[in-house]
C-alpha cells in the first residue's frame, strides 16, 4: 500500500506547486503591465516570507489557523462530503473558547486552556453536526446547508459581540480580553508565532494517522470514492458523514480556539479573514494529503504575512495577493480537472 | 477479402483499420466488407475490439491508419450525425429513447414533420402515419401511443429501428440486440431483419451468441484481441469452427459437473412474500417467496429487467421491502442493515462489479479486505492494523488461485476475470451461508467464465447455498439445481434442472404477457 501513499504525496505536491507556479507567472506578467519589475516584487516577497528567523516565524503564524480549516475540510471532502461550512465552526469554536477564557475565574489558570479548547471542540463539532444529519437523514445538500450556516454563525457571534459579550471597556463588537493565563505560550518572542502552531502539526499528523490506522478513517476514503461499494460492503455512509462533518467542526473550532487563546486574547467581530475559505483552497491544493496541506498552508500564510510588506515598500498595492491566490486556485481546480478528462477520452 | 483497391461493391466497410488507446492496440489492420442487403456477424469476446470498430465506422474515433469505406470509396465520417445522413444507423445496447416521451415523439424526436403555412406546428398525424406505414413493411404493430419506458423491451428495440428507417438508414448496425430479449422475442426479431435484407437493407449484427449467428447471418468475422482472425461465408463454415476461433487456441472450458452435495444441508434463505413499491424506472417486486436449501445453487431466470437485479438489492440490504420477511438460518433479517447481513452470513456479488462490487481506485488488498475493517485480526481496539490488512488479503487471493501485481496497486490494474476472483475471494473468506450471485461472468473472458463456475460448483459442494441471477440462460442452465423465472417483479414458474431453454423461455414471455 506504501506505493500509492508515496504516489499520493508526490501527486499532492505537484497539485500544489504547479497552479502557484503558473499563477506566480500571470502575476508577473500583471506586474509587467502596471509597470513593475516582477522578479524584484516576487524576491521581495521570498525575502519578507522567508528572508530571516522572525519573518519564517511570522510566515508560519499567518499559517497556522489555515492547518485547523484545512484538516478540516479535508477530513469532509475525502470523504466525499462538500463541506463548506469550517468559516463557521471556525468562528463558533473562537466564540466558545474566548468565552471560557474570559467568563471563567482567572484562580483556574492554566487549566483554562483545556477547557477552553474542549469547549471550542464541541461547539464546532455540534455546529457541524446539524448539517451533517440533515444530510445524512433527509440528503439536504451539505454545500446549501453549510454554506447558509456560515451566514447564521457571523451573524449570532456579531450580534452577541455586540450585545451581551460585549466588552465594558471596549466602544463596539468585541468581548472582553481573555485572563492572563489562558495565552497559548510564545514560542518565538516577539513573534506572535504561539502554541497553536504545534496543535495545528500534531492535528494534521494525527488526521494522516487517522485515514490510515482507523477503521473509521479508512471507511471515510471508501465513502469518498465510491458510495455505493461502501454500503455493499455494509459500510454505514451516513453514520460515516455524521462522523465526519462532527470532527471537521471539532477541529475547526479547536483552530478557533487557538486563534483566539493564541493570536488575538478576544473575539471581535474580524476574528477571521475568511481561514475557512482559505483552508479550503489548501485542502483542494494539497489533495486532502497532510503532506501537501502543510506546505499549502505555509505558502498561503507566506503571501498573507509578507502582503503587508509589500504595500509599505513598493508602490504594488496588497490586492497583488489576492489575485495570486485567485490565480492559484483557478489553475489548482484545472489541473484537479485534467485526469478526469484524460480518462472520458478513453472511455 | 478483397481489400487492395477494389472495393466496388462494398456498402459499408473497413479497410485495415488500426487505432491504438495508448498502449492498447485496440484495433489492428481490421477489413471488412459488408454488401448490399447482407446480413454480416461480428464475433467476438468483450474486449476483442468490436466496440472500437464500430466506433470507427460511425465516425465517433478516428483510425490510426487505414479508412471507412462507404459505398465503394474511402469517406472520413465526422461523426454518427453525418453517419446517419449518409445512411448509417446504429441500434444500441441501450436504447437511445426519452422513457417519459411516447414511442410516437421518440420516432420523430430530432426530425419532426412539420405542417404547411405560417403557423409551423408538429404534423402529428403525418407522423403517425409514417410510424404505421414502416410499422406495417417490417410486419409489427405497435401502440404509438404509449410512453416509451413502459412500452415492452422488444417494441422499444422495433421503434429504434423503425426510427432509424424512417431517418434513411439503409445500413444499420445491431450491437448485440438479442441480449435483453427473451427467445421468442429473438425468433420475431430475426423474422423482421430477413425481411429488412429481403428490401435490400444491409446490417452489421454484432453478437457473441454463435447459434443466432449461423441462423441469421449470410457472413461472418470472428475478431480476437483487435484483429480479423477467421471470416467466411456461413455457408462454408460451422458453428464450432467459429466458436474455436474466437476463443482461439485456448481450449474452450470444460462444463461444470455438479458435484454431490456435502456438508451443510436443510433450508437457509426463506422468502417470504417481498413486495417492493414501484419507482421511477425500478421495478416493482411482487410476493417473492422463496426457500433456499444448503448445498444448492437455484437459478433466477428472466429477461433482463423483470426484477431480478431489485431482488438482489433488497437481499443484500442495499433496498427495503415494503411488506415481507427474510430469514437467513431461522433470524429474522428483514429490518437487518447491510453489515448486520454480512455478518449473519450473506454475501453479495454485485452484477455491477466495477462500481459496486469493486472499489477501482482503491488499492487491492483494500478491496479484497472490505467489510472485514472492524473485525479482528485487522482491527485491534479502536485500530486498524495494515500489517494484518495486507496479509489477511493475500492468504484470501491465494486461496483462489488470483493473479495480481503488488498489494498495493489499484485494483482497476486487474483484469476483469480476476477482478471478480477477487470479489470471489472477499465474499466466501467469511463462510457466508448464502451467497447472492448477480451476472457472475459478466465480461469475464473464457477461461475466467470456467473458472467463476468452478468456484460456484465448490462452494455448493462444500454445503453453500446460492441465487445465481444471469442474463446468460446458459449459465443458468448449467449451474442450477433447479430455476425459477421470473416475469414483471414476480416469480412466475419452476422448473428443474434440465429444462430445454424452449421451456423456460416460453415462462418467460408468459409471465409478461400475464403482468
Amino acid at each position: 500500500m506504501a506505493d500509492i501513499r508515496f504516489a499520493a504525496m508526490l501527486a499532492s505536491l505537484r497539485a500544489l506547486l504547479v497552479p502557484f507556479a503558473v499563477a506566480l507567472i500571470l502575476a508577473g506578467i500583471v506586474l509587467i503591465v502596471i509597470g513593475e519589475n516582477p522578479l524584484a516584487i516576487f524576491g521581495l516577497l521570498a525575502e519578507e516570507s522567508f528572508g530571516s528567523a522572525r519573518r519564517i516565524a511570522s510566515t508560519l503564524s499567518s499559517a497556522t489557523p489555515l492547518l485547523f480549516t484545512a484538516v478540516a475540510t479535508a477530513i469532509c471532502f475525502r470523504a466525499g462530503v462538500f463541506n463548506v461550512g469550517v468559516e463557521g465552526a471556525f468562528l463558533v469554536g473562537g466564540l466558545a473558547a474566548v468565552f471560557v477564557a474570559f467568563a471563567l475565574p482567572a484562580g483556574l489558570g492554566i487549566t483554562l486552556i483545556p477547557l477552553a479548547l474542549v469547549a471550542a471542540m464541541a461547539a464546532g463539532a455540534i455546529w457541524l453536526w446539524f448539517p451533517g444529519w440533515l444530510l445524512a437523514r433527509f440528503e439536504v445538500d451539505e454545500v446549501v446547508s453549510t454554506l447558509m450556516l456560515n451566514f447564521i454563525a457571523a451573524a449570532i457571534t456579531g450580534y452577541l459581540v455586540n450585545g451581551p459579550l460585549l466588552s465594558a471597556s471596549a466602544g463596539n463588537n468585541m468581548t472582553p480580553a481573555i485572563h492572563d493565563a489562558a495565552h497559548l505560550p510564545r514560542l518565538m518572542p516577539p513573534s506572535t508565532l504561539h502554541a497553536g502552531f504545534l496543535i495545528g502539526i500534531a492535528v494534521m499528523v494525527l488526521y494522516g494517522l487517522w485515514c490510515r490506522y482507523t477503521p473509521a478513517g479508512v471507511e471515510g476514503g471508501l465513502v469518498g470514492l465510491n458510495r455505493r461499494f461502501a454500503r455493499a460492503m455494509g459500510i454505514s455512509v451516513s453514520g460515516t458523514m455524521i462522523t465526519v462533518m462532527c470532527l471537521s467542526g471539532a477541529i475547526a473550532g479547536l483552530g478557533g480556539a487557538s486563534h483566539g487563546l493564541g493570536q488575538l486574547f478576544r473575539f471581535s467581530d474580524a476574528f477571521s479573514p475568511g481561514y475557512g475559505f482559505t483552508g479550503m483552497a489548501v485542502a483542494l491544493l494539497g489533495r486532502n494529503h497532510p503532506v501537501g496541506m502543510i506546505v499549502g498552508a505555509v505558502l498561503f500564510g507566506a503571501l498573507a504575512s509578507a502582503g503587508t510588506t509589500i504595500q509599505l515598500f513598493s508602490s504594488v498595492p496588497l490586492d497583488l495577493v489576492d489575485i495570486i491566490q485567485g490565480l492559484v486556485m483557478i489553475f489548482a481546480v484545472m489541473e484537479l480537472a485534467l485526469p478526469r478528462l484524460r480518462r472520458r477520452r478513453h472511455a | 477479402m478483397t481489400h487492395k483497391n477494389d472495393h466496388a461493391g462494398v456498402v459499408l466497410g473497413a479497410d485495415r483499420l488500426s487505432k491504438a488507446y495508448g498502449p492498447v492496440q485496440a484495433n489492428r489492420d481490421i477489413s471488412l466488407a459488408l454488401g448490399a442487403g447482407e446480413i454480416h456477424a461480428i464475433v467476438g469476446e468483450n474486449g476483442a475490439g468490436k466496440s472500437t470498430l464500430m466506433r470507427m465506422l460511425q465516425g465517433m474515433e478516428r483510425p490510426d491508419s487505414g479508412s471507412v469505406i462507404l459505398d465503394g470509396a474511402p469517406v472520413s465520417l465526422s461523426g454518427p450525425a453525418e453517419a446517419m445522413a449518409r445512411g448509417i444507423g446504429m441500434v444500441h445496447q441501450e436504447f437511445m429513447l426519452a422513457p417519459d416521451l411516447t414511442l410516437l415523439q421518440n420516432l420523430i424526436l430530432g426530425s419532426e414533420p412539420m405542417t404547411a403555412g405560417p403557423l409551423r406546428r408538429i404534423d402529428w398525424a403525418a407522423a403517425e402515419a409514417d410510424g404505421k406505414r414502416l410499422a406495417a413493411k417490417i410486419g409489427v404493430e405497435v401502440d404509438w401511443h404509449v410512453p416509451a419506458g413502459s412500452a415492452p423491451v422488444h417494441i422499444q428495440q422495433f421503434t429504434e429501428i423503425i426510427r432509424l428507417l424512417r431517418r434513411g438508414a439503409r445500413i444499420l448496425i445491431l450491437d448485440e440486440p438479442t441480449a435483453v430479449l427473451a427467445p421468442p422475442q429473438v425468433e420475431e426479431l430475426f423474422a423482421l431483419l430477413r425481411l429488412l435484407r429481403a428490401d435490400g437493407a444491409s446490417m452489421l449484427f454484432i453478437s457473441h451468441k454463435i447459434p443466432e449467428v449461423t441462423a441469421l447471418a449470410d457472413r461472418v468475422t470472428v475478431i480476437r484481441r483487435g484483429e480479423v482472425v477467421f471470416a467466411a461465408a456461413i455457408a462454408d463454415t460451422s458453428g464450432e469452427e467459429i466458436a474455436g476461433h474466437i476463443v482461439g487456441t485456448e481450449a474452450p472450458p470444460p462444463p461444470v459437473p455438479l458435484a454431490a452435495r456435502a456438508g451443510r444441508t436443510g433450508p437457509v434463505l426463506a422468502l417470504d412474500r417481498l413486495c417492493t413499491g414501484k419507482h421511477q424506472h425500478v421495478r416493482a417486486l411482487r410476493d417473492i417467496s422463496l426457500t433456499l436449501h444448503a448445498g444448492e445453487i437455484v437459478g433466477l431466470a428472466g429477461v433482463a429487467g423483470n426484477g431480478q437485479s431489485e431482488l438482489a438489492e433488497v437481499l443484500a440490504g442495499l433496498r427495503t421491502a415494503e411488506t415481507g420477511r427474510i430469514a437467513l438460518n431461522g433470524a429474522d433479517l428483514t429490518l437487518a442493515d447491510t453489515a448486520a447481513r454480512r455478518a449473519a452470513g450473506l454475501g453479495y456479488i454485485s452484477a455491477d462489479r466495477r462500481y459496486e462490487g469493486l472499489c477501482l481506485p482503491a488499492t487491492i488488498a483494500l478491496n479484497t479486505m472490505a467489510g472485514s475493517q472492524r473485525r479482528p485480526p485487522v482491527a485491534r481496539g479502536p485500530f486498524l492494523r495494515p500489517a494484518a490488512l495486507l496479509q489477511g488479503a493475500r492468504a484470501r487471493l491465494d486461496h483462489l488461485k488470483v493473479r495480481y501485481g503488488r498489494l498495493g496497486d489499484p485494483v482497476s490494474s486487474l483484469s476483469g476475470g480476476n477482478q471478480q476472483k477477487l470479489v470471489f475471494a472477499r465474499e466466501i473468506a467469511t463462510d457466508p451461508a448464502v451467497l447472492v450471485v448477480s451476472q457472475p461472468t459478466r465480461g469475464v473472458d473464457l477461461n475466467g467464465i470456467a473458472t467463476i463456475h468452478r468456484l460456484l460448483g465448490d462452494y455448493r459442494a462444500a454445503g453453500g447455498a446460492v441465487l445465481l441471477m444471469s442474463e446468460e440462460l446458459d449459465e443458468i442452465m448449467a449451474l442450477s439445481d433447479r430455476i425459477l423465472v421470473m416475469a414483471d417483479g414476480a416469480i412466475v414458474g419452476e422448473l428443474p434442472r434440465g429444462a430445454s431453454m424452449q421451456e423456460i423461455g416460453r415462462m418467460m414471455v408468459m409471465g409478461a404477457d400475464h403482468g
